[in-house]
């Protein structure tokens, strides 16, 4: 092809290599059979966490299941498993409306994220139990359930993850038919069978391109919709309000906030592997990481900020409940995750992705995303385990008087923790069998769609933006 | 999206210097009638400043009024330039590039127009130099840098510096042209400002080096600048409706809604008076007003959650205050129009289409966000100071006096005198800009459509 | 230990609610001490009257078992008061007496400190204070007339304590309990105002705050105040301490 003699012209500037639609399709599908050795010990191993922290999960809820005081590192689970699994295909979303060409062959791996969601409603299950009705001894505690009944965040909660979840996979369905199809017309077996029957007769004609993109655009913002309401509730029901006094009207912002730094650092961790070891280096070039990391960069400094805002205020209110909530949160007995947080969840990456050469790279990326998640593992642990360390007899006083000790994991949350997140991802690598982890659609678009050029004594790209 | 128009260079160089080279019929009249204005307003201030802050209506324990209100009004608008010409500039919209330099010189001209508020509103403003200059090291005796009100002279004259800068930069090519093309005193004047500007690759080099730099050390400042203004409220734990974590973004995305706004203002009214049609396009409104959407929905969000997190507490005091922001005569009435205005009106009709490239609807409705923000800030300040508190016996009393609404008039009149003054000098649409856009789009054939498509620098 | 020089005193005041007979005796003298200027018809109109000391009224209670009350409020000198980190300029700070001092000298009349109060015990001059020519002769040639343009508050008298170390200093001899009072304290005719030194476990200021009746108002701000208020007696129930600390 005429492009590919340009990119031979010069090592550095060179455009990646034009692939043909057909060769983009049957090698895209191909992935979704050819599982290597060290594929399916990964996927053994997490699944095998996964159940250990299942059984975990009972046996504390055996043991513990009358003390809420000890259910903190549940709680940050819940908000982180929030953050990663509902954050990420967020992400996708966004720059989809924007029209950035760069996303479209990431967003199927983005969408599978909402897989990932199940674990995050298992996991809400026993804290749902354990939330307090709004109204004890006789006194409706603060919340934002004003007159509502008495069971209104319990349900409300489930319902929201449940929709969250929903959303996510009707987000991804209606962004898979195409590839339903292709697979219905390239792939063999159960997977024929099943391209034949969820790719609902596509044949690819122009209604049904426009529907589906219609689709995409509603359910995207839908969802958008939704994440915010679930991260507002989650964090207003399970971390607010259980802490005597507290009022911080930014922390569902900052929370969102964090889910899509959450949510593309693993879309980054994901992407990298999937690319290395999946030899999709044709298909994602470098052009996306380069874009993603300028988000999670820009994200970075977003959640200084929140926290700062916030920060700022209490500091300097100091009124009795301002300086409660912050011996509580901050300066209590988790100062140190909370310096550790921040150092990883900001400092740290902060100062590995402003560099031009880090960004353009992926290894570095993909080592600052880690970092990211350690750090916003601990960030909401701090505020959760903090949260949830306060007796619930205390919830109508008026600000907090006494700041309690801080619950140490036992051995069930270590478990719980580390098999949420293993179940997690091993349910994400299981969708990778099913469906091509990227879009062949949206990979043969974005080929379509850029166009290497030469421009006046350098290489530059031609991008269309179609309505 | 309509076709894209060939212009070519002498046809746009003609046109867009027309305000310096032939000035438009009523550029002389308008002038005339705004200085008379401003120097009523001018006029205005000084008695004030004689007499005594007792010509406001201000009273205990509404200290503050309509001049924090206006002030905190402009520096929202001030934000409209690093918004579009930084954040634009660095997310590679390629739709931002005519209306940079408006929005830039709106930025310049509010901020000076927004330091004006808190000097005239301080009881002595002649000792302000207490306040702001440390010139006091004789004694020992700082400005309390604890102060918010310290942080704001600093942040506003950091932001102001840098975005004079900003529209500097970004006008040193222009200056060249228009030192080429005048003689006599202006050419001497447009010498000395271009600074020896040839265009040369070098030059250009560092002029878009400079300008992408100055655009990442804006942004911080972008943002720290209203979030400033906020804690000044913010921190006040003792005022109900002020004391809330949310402040800063909230502000900020405000600010953002307010000042794009503005921005599309102003370009209606270029396109109408310079004629300017084939630059300022509809196409720009139409990206603007979808900009404008998100951010505005965005800002509702945070509305939203402002009040939910005032209940949430449910303390009595909040929510008597919450009673009156909302429900009690006559702040109800103006709830309501800052509601109707700043979100339910503008925002339903940028949904369509027809409405985003309509330039009178779009003119009309900028202009409603811009009362509802200004009623926005009007209800967080003045019902936060005029509530009802324990133990004392005035309170809600508050009644603009005639001086302070014209000199909320007489800000208007100002920034706008200064915008016709520049644009008597200088032009108000980047030349270089707009010949670089043509430069940087194309039209591609993908099957048989043809699709607009924009130049990107290869990875 | 009590001496005369600056800085041993921690001034303040304990006020008992249930003397209070609210006869605004100590609203006057306060007044006619610190030359404040009358609180003519237009300012009271326009919400600008000043008066450093106030007899509040407020309710007690909800509406049918309602009970009205009264309570003098003036500025609480607190500890941790909102009003001075606010201030651009430090026209007003904490002095080592425990005062919360007004400099009128460097005050540029931002007005953030009256704001930043929860008491709104704070006053801006918005004219410049004039007096009938019948009372200039009267002004106390120890305070300063504040002009337009800056804020004042009560100043626990601060001329009256500088008076009393002064002439205590020049006698040699240490300044005794209840020997400086402010102009509302001895104006007190039911003794419900009471100042004193609170650094002196001894003085009467210091025994009477041990009350089992005592309550610093609005306490939620933190504000940490100097004045300390002794709760009414209520024939009808029984009182328990800070019970009466906010009210709508
Ligand atoms: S009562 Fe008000 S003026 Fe007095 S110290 Fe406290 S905050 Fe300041």
């Amino acid at each position: 092809m005429a492009s590919e003699a340009v990119a031979h012209e010069s090592e550095h500037h060179a455009p990646p290599p034009k692939v043909d639609a057909d060769v983009v399709a049957r090698e895209l599908i191909a992935t979704t059979t050819n599982a290597s050795v060290r594929f399916k010990a990964i996927a053994w191993t997490l699944g095998i966490l996964g159940v250990i922290g299942i059984v975990a999960l009972i046996l504390k809820w055996v043991n513990d299941g009358d003390d809420s005081t000890k259910w903190g590192y549940v709680a940050t689970i819940v908000s982180f498993l929030l953050a990663v699994c509902g954050g990420a295909p967020m992400v996708a979303m966004a720059p989809v409306m924007a029209k950035a060409n760069w996303v479209r062959p990431v967003t199927r791996l983005a969408a599978l994220f909402s897989f990932g969601s199940v674990v995050t409603i298992i996991m809400l299950i026993p804290l749902v139990a354990l939330l307090p009705p709004l109204v004890t001894e006789g006194a409706r505690r603060r919340s934002i359930w004003f007159e509502a009944p008495d069971y209104a965040p319990h349900i409300w909660s489930v319902v929201g993850l449940l929709l969250l979840a929903l959303t996510g996979i009707m987000l991804f369905y209606s962004a898979a038919i195409p590839d339903f199809a292709s697979m219905r017309d390239h792939a063999t077996g159960w997977r024929q069978r099943l391209g034949k029957r969820l790719a609902r007769g596509w044949v690819g004609t122009d209604v049904q391109w426009r529907t589906l993109r219609m689709r995409i655009g509603m359910f995207g913002t839908f969802y958008f919709l939704i994440l915010v309401f679930v991260t507002f509730l989650i964090s207003t029901d399970y971390g607010q309000s259980v802490i005597p006094g507290s009022r911080d009207a930014i922390y569902p912002m900052s929370l969102t906030i964090s889910s899509f730094q959450g949510g593309v650092a693993a879309l980054v961790i994901a992407l990298y592997f999937a690319r290395k070891w999946m030899g999709l280096e044709k298909f994602v070039h470098l052009d996306a990481f380069w874009s993603l990391s300028r988000l999670l960069f820009a994200l970075t400094l977003l959640w200084v900020y929140f926290f700062y805002s916030s920060f700022i205020v209490f500091w300097y209110g100091r009124s009795a409940n301002d300086i409660a909530t912050l011996d509580l949160l901050i300066r209590g007995p988790m100062i140190y995750a909370f310096i550790a947080g921040a150092i990883l969840i900001w400092f740290v990456p902060w100062w590995i992705l402003i560099w031009n050469r880090v960004r353009r790279g992926t290894s570095a990326m993909v080592v600052g995303s880690f970092i990211i998640l350690i750090g916003l593992l601990l960030d909401r642990a701090r505020y959760f385990v903090s949260a949830w360390s306060v007796p619930q007899d205390q919830i109508h006083q008026k600000w907090l008087k006494v700041v309690p000790e801080t619950y140490f994991p036992n051995i069930y949350d270590i478990l719980i923790m580390v098999g949420a997140i293993s179940l997690a991802a091993v349910i994400i690598m299981l969708m990778t069998r099913v469906i091509p982890v990227l879009s062949v659609w949206q990979v043969q678009e974005f080929n379509l769609l850029s166009k290497p050029i030469r421009y006046v004594r350098g290489h530059a790209t031609l991008v269309a933006k179609p309505d | 999206m309509q076709q894209r128009r060939e212009l070519d260079q002498v046809y746009t160089n003609r046109k867009l210097l027309n305000g310096q080279l032939d000035t438009p019929k009523w550029w002389a009249p308008t002038v005339t009638i705004l200085g008379i204005g401003v120097v009523i307003g001018l006029f205005v201030i000084a008695t004030m400043i004689n007499k005594g802050l007792g010509v406001t209506g201000l009273g205990r324990p509404v200290y503050w009024g309509l001049f924090i209100t206006t002030f905190v009004f402009w520096v929202g608008i001030s934000h409209a330039g690093i918004m579009i010409s930084a954040i634009l500039r660095l997310t590679q919209a390629e739709w931002r590039r005519p209306v940079t330099r408006a929005a830039e010189l709106l930025t310049v001209f509010s901020l000076l127009t927004a330091l004006v508020f808190p000097l005239i509103h301080a009881g002595r403003p002649w000792r302000i130099a207490y306040w702001i200059l440390p010139y006091d090291v004789a004694r020992g005796i700082y400005p309390n840098i604890r102060s918010p009100l310290i942080m704001d002279p600093v942040a506003i004259s950091t932001y102001l510096t840098g975005s004079t800068l900003f529209l500097y930069v970004a006008l040193l090519p222009d200056l060249g042209n228009l030192r080429d093309r005048t003689t006599g005193w202006k050419n001497a004047m447009y010498t000395v400002l271009a600074l020896g500007w040839r265009g040369n690759p070098r030059q250009w080099k560092m002029q878009t080096v400079g300008g992408i730099l100055l655009s990442a050390l804006m942004l911080p400042i972008f943002v720290s600048v209203h979030s400033i203004v906020s804690w000044d409220f913010a921190v006040a734990s003792a005022v109900e409706g002020w004391h809330s974590t949310i402040f800063a973004p909230y502000f900020v995305i405000g600010a953002v809604h307010s000042g794009v706004s503005a921005v599309v203002t102003m370009m209606a009214l270029m396109r109408w008076l310079w004629g300017w049609d084939d630059f300022i396009r509809p196409e720009h409104f139409d990206a603007l007003a979808r900009l404008l959407i998100v951010v505005a929905t965005g800002w509702l969000g945070f509305t939203f959650l402002e009040l939910i997190f005032a209940l949430y507490g449910q303390d009595a005091p909040e929510i008597a205050l919450r009673e009156m922001q909302i429900l009690t005569w006559p702040w109800n009435m103006l709830f309501i129009i800052f509601l109707l205005t700043g979100y339910l009106i503008p925002v339903p009709m940028w949904l369509f289409k027809r409405v985003r490239t309509n330039i009178a609807l779009m003119f009309w409705t900028s202009i409603l966000v811009n009362i509802g923000m200004w009623l926005e800030r009007f209800l967080i300040i003045v019902p936060g100071l005029a509530r009802r508190t324990p133990f004392v016996y005035t309170w809600e009393a508050y009644r603009p006096s005639a001086v302070e609404w014209t000199i909320l008039i007489w800000s208007f009149a100002w920034v706008t005198l200064l915008m016709l003054l520049f644009s008597r000098f200088f032009p108000l649409v980047p030349l270089f800009e707009q010949k670089e856009s043509q430069v940087f789009t194309d039209d591609v054939m993908i099957g048989r459509a043809k699709v607009p498509a924009i130049v990107r620098e290869a990875e | 230990m009590t001496t005369a020089e600056f800085g041993a005193h921690n001034w303040g005041m304990v006020v008992d609610v249930d003397k209070c007979i609210g006869c605004n005796a100590c609203v006057i003298a306060c007044q006619a001490e610190n030359n404040i200027p009358i609180n003519t018809q237009d300012r009271v109109e326009r919400a600008r009257t000043i008066s450093w000391i106030r007899v509040e009224r407020y309710w007690e209670g909800d509406f049918p078992d309602a009970k009205a009350r009264f309570i003098p409020i003036m500025c609480q000198h607190c500890e941790n008061a909102p009003c001075e980190p606010v201030c651009p300029v430090y026209a007003t700070y904490h002095n080592a007496e425990g005062l919360n001092v007004q400099v009128y000298n460097r005050c540029v009349g931002t007005r953030y400190c009256a704001n930043g109060c929860p008491y709104i015990v704070r006053f801006f001059n918005y004219w410049e204070p004039v007096w009938p020519e019948s009372l200039r002769n009267h002004l106390n040639p120890d305070v300063t007339i504040r002009s337009r343009g800056i804020m004042e508050k009560c100043s626990f008298c601060v001329q009256r304590i500088r008076r009393t170390s002064r002439t205590a200093r020049s006698e040699g001899r240490e300044i005794a309990d209840g020997e400086a009072q402010t102009a509302c304290s001895s104006a007190c005719p039911t003794s419900a105002l009471n100042f004193g030194n609170f650094n002196d476990p001894n003085s009467k200021v210091s025994k009477m705050k041990e009350d089992k009746r005592h309550y610093t108002l609005l306490d939620q701000f933190g504000t940490d105040p100097n004045v300390i208020y002794l709760a009414k007696i209520d024939a009808d129930k029984k009182v328990g301490a800070g019970e009466h600390a906010s009210h709508g």
